[in-house]
């Protein structure tokens, strides 16, 4: 099996969503479900200072997430019916629709957000990798559309080696890389806090929830 | 956000409240039928009312599967059996209830085997306490950390041991257990219901200080979209509400024992004079229960204050757990 892995750059995200609406066209999700979502992060504060001047430490940068296709994915391990699996091939988190039942579950346990039931289809939906593109040697839609080239995707070897600056998934909002050990490569921009630092927050909940 | 969660899972926030309670419920009836081999008739009568709390469990476990986006792939549930919590609990539950239907069903034939009897017995007592250990654990998964913490089994535990008691009082009732002879000879009724009564309110006790514990850890748990007691806002009112239920579940229970002993002081009398009351056409003594179809004793209320305690109880725990539903976060950035 080879792994798959997406790679970002949050030095260049701009937060354009760009990536999220590439991938909402190309497969057709539903109004209130995206398999990509951008995370903003704000933090800080301005401050008025005895002297009338003012103290500025607010920042914002974004994060670009979707299935991560973890090495050792939390839907996987709680489906009931093994129908969230791992591609033998490509390492790809899947869904087999003809398995799922719509339990839930996967969406319940997987701290990215990533798998949600379409109560209309009946099983679970997620980012899949665009693997029918990773089978003609395209890239994933969301990779494709970034006019900033802040996101990339490859074989997880192939990647670590391409961008060996980065690490594996370690800033906020993404949890602890050592519950699911996310295929995901992360080049963190100055205002990027580590994950575990929780004076940062996710300002877009109701977009991205 | 906890409030649209835990309204997205109503069905399994009412397949926890019974299914637990059901299932203890059960396997103490079953414990009581081990007990007492001898007396034929009293275990008959028992063993033909294992059908409400088998209902109890069954209702909830029905219910549970509404909540499915595909039930018509739900065989496939069982190729997850030793991995997925939840096949788990779904396998324990399918042998549970297999296997005291089966014995309920069988209960209407003449002849059984009283080996093959008990054997089955310890079978449904021993897939009852599997079934209830794997619903608390149903939903243990790390990365989901408002529920992996020990306070969440603890609790499911402590609330069929607050519905469980209950429900097999309200059962022993309705079958008649305290006329039964050997029951009312050996002074055994009072205490039996006394100490349900008891386990009901160390079960409430428990769960209290469990939920305690639990509202206590919340206020630290947050991840990157929000806090978890933010997610729970009245956990606090939520918690008072259940005590007060529960603890008004068990007062109409201990009620209904009061009223039905105090019967049984007149019980055999009551089946003495029943062939004089017959006769002398006294209605009272003709009026019969709508439930058991047994004949009345004069001035019991019929199960009023049997249900009113199961309403109260089962209402309560629905408020516990309807919080355990609301709070439901990931480490990260899931709600």
């Amino acid at each position: 099996m080879t792994e798959h892995g997406f790679y970002f750059d949050s030095t260049r995200c701009t937060g354009c969503r760009t990536c999220e609406m590439a991938c909402k066209d190309y497969k057709d999700t539903d109004i209130d479900f995206n398999y990509r979502k951008v995370y903003d992060m704000e933090g800080g504060e301005c401050s008025l200072n005895a002297d009338g001047t003012v103290t500025n430490s607010a920042y914002c940068y974004h994060v670009s997430a979707a299935c991560n296709h973890c090495e050792d994915p939390a839907c996987v391990k709680v489906c009931p019916t093994t129908a969230m699996h791992k591609d033998a091939g490509t390492g790809l988190v899947l869904v087999d629709d003809t398995k799922c039942i719509g339990c839930g579950y996967c969406h319940m346990a997987c701290p990215y957000n990533a798998p949600k039931v379409n109560r209309e289809k009946g099983y679970s939906v997620k980012c899949d990798g665009c693997i029918e593109r990773l089978e003609e040697g395209l890239k994933p839609m969301c990779v494709t559309a970034c006019p900033l080239r802040a996101l990339d995707f490859g074989a997880w070897d192939e990647l670590k080696s391409t961008y060996a600056d980065a690490a594996v998934g370690n800033i906020a909002p993404l949890p602890s890389k050592d519950y699911t050990h996310p295929h995901l490569l992360v080049k963190e921009c100055n205002d990027a806090k580590q994950t575990g630092d929780m004076a940062v927050m996710v300002s877009n909940p109701l977009e991205v929830m | 956000m906890g409030l649209s969660t835990a309204l997205s899972e109503i069905t399994l926030v009412l397949f926890t409240t019974l299914a637990p309670s059901g299932a203890l419920a059960i396997c103490v009836m079953a414990v009581l039928l081990l007990m007492r081999p001898g007396d034929a008739a009293q275990r008959r009568r028992l063993e033909k009312f294992l059908y409400i709390p088998l209902i109890a469990t069954m209702a909830g476990l029905v219910a549970s599967a509404t909540h499915l986006g595909n039930p018509s792939n739900a065989l496939y549930t069982f190729l997850g059996v030793g991995t997925s919590p939840l096949s788990n609990e779904v396998f324990a539950a399918v042998c549970f209830l297999a296997l005291t239907g089966i014995y309920w069903f069988c209960s209407f034939l003449p002849l059984r085997s009283a080996v093959v009897r008990r054997a089955w017995l310890v079978a449904i007592v021993a897939t009852g306490v599997a079934f209830v250990w794997t619903v608390a654990f149903a939903y243990d998964a790390p990365p989901i950390v408002t529920w992996h913490m020990p306070t969440v089994p603890l609790a499911l535990f402590a609330n069929a041991c607050v519905g469980g008691p209950l429900l097999v009082a309200m059962t022993l009732r309705i079958a008649r257990w305290e006329q039964s002879e050997g029951a009312v000879k050996g002074g055994s009724v009072p205490v039996l219901y006394a100490g349900l009564a008891w386990a009901s309110v160390a079960g409430i006790g428990l769960s209290t200080i469990v939920y305690a514990v639990q509202g206590v850890l919340l206020g630290g748990i947050q991840n990157y979209v929000a806090a978890a007691s933010h997610l729970v806002p009245g956990y606090w009112g939520m918690l008072a509400a259940y005590v007060a239920l529960c603890a008004l579940g068990v007062f109409f229970s201990r009620r209904a024992a009061r009223r039905c002993v105090g019967g049984c002081d007149g019980a055999q009398d009551g089946q003495a004079g029943d062939a004089q009351g017959d006769q002398a056409g006294d209605a009272s003594r003709d009026e019969r229960s709508p439930l058991s179809g047994h004949r009345r004793i004069a001035g019991d209320r019929p199960c009023f204050d049997d249900v009113a305690a199961l309403a109260c109880a089962f209402c309560g725990i629905f408020v516990m757990r309807f919080a355990f539903y609301m709070m439901h976060m990931t480490a990260g950035m899931g709600l």
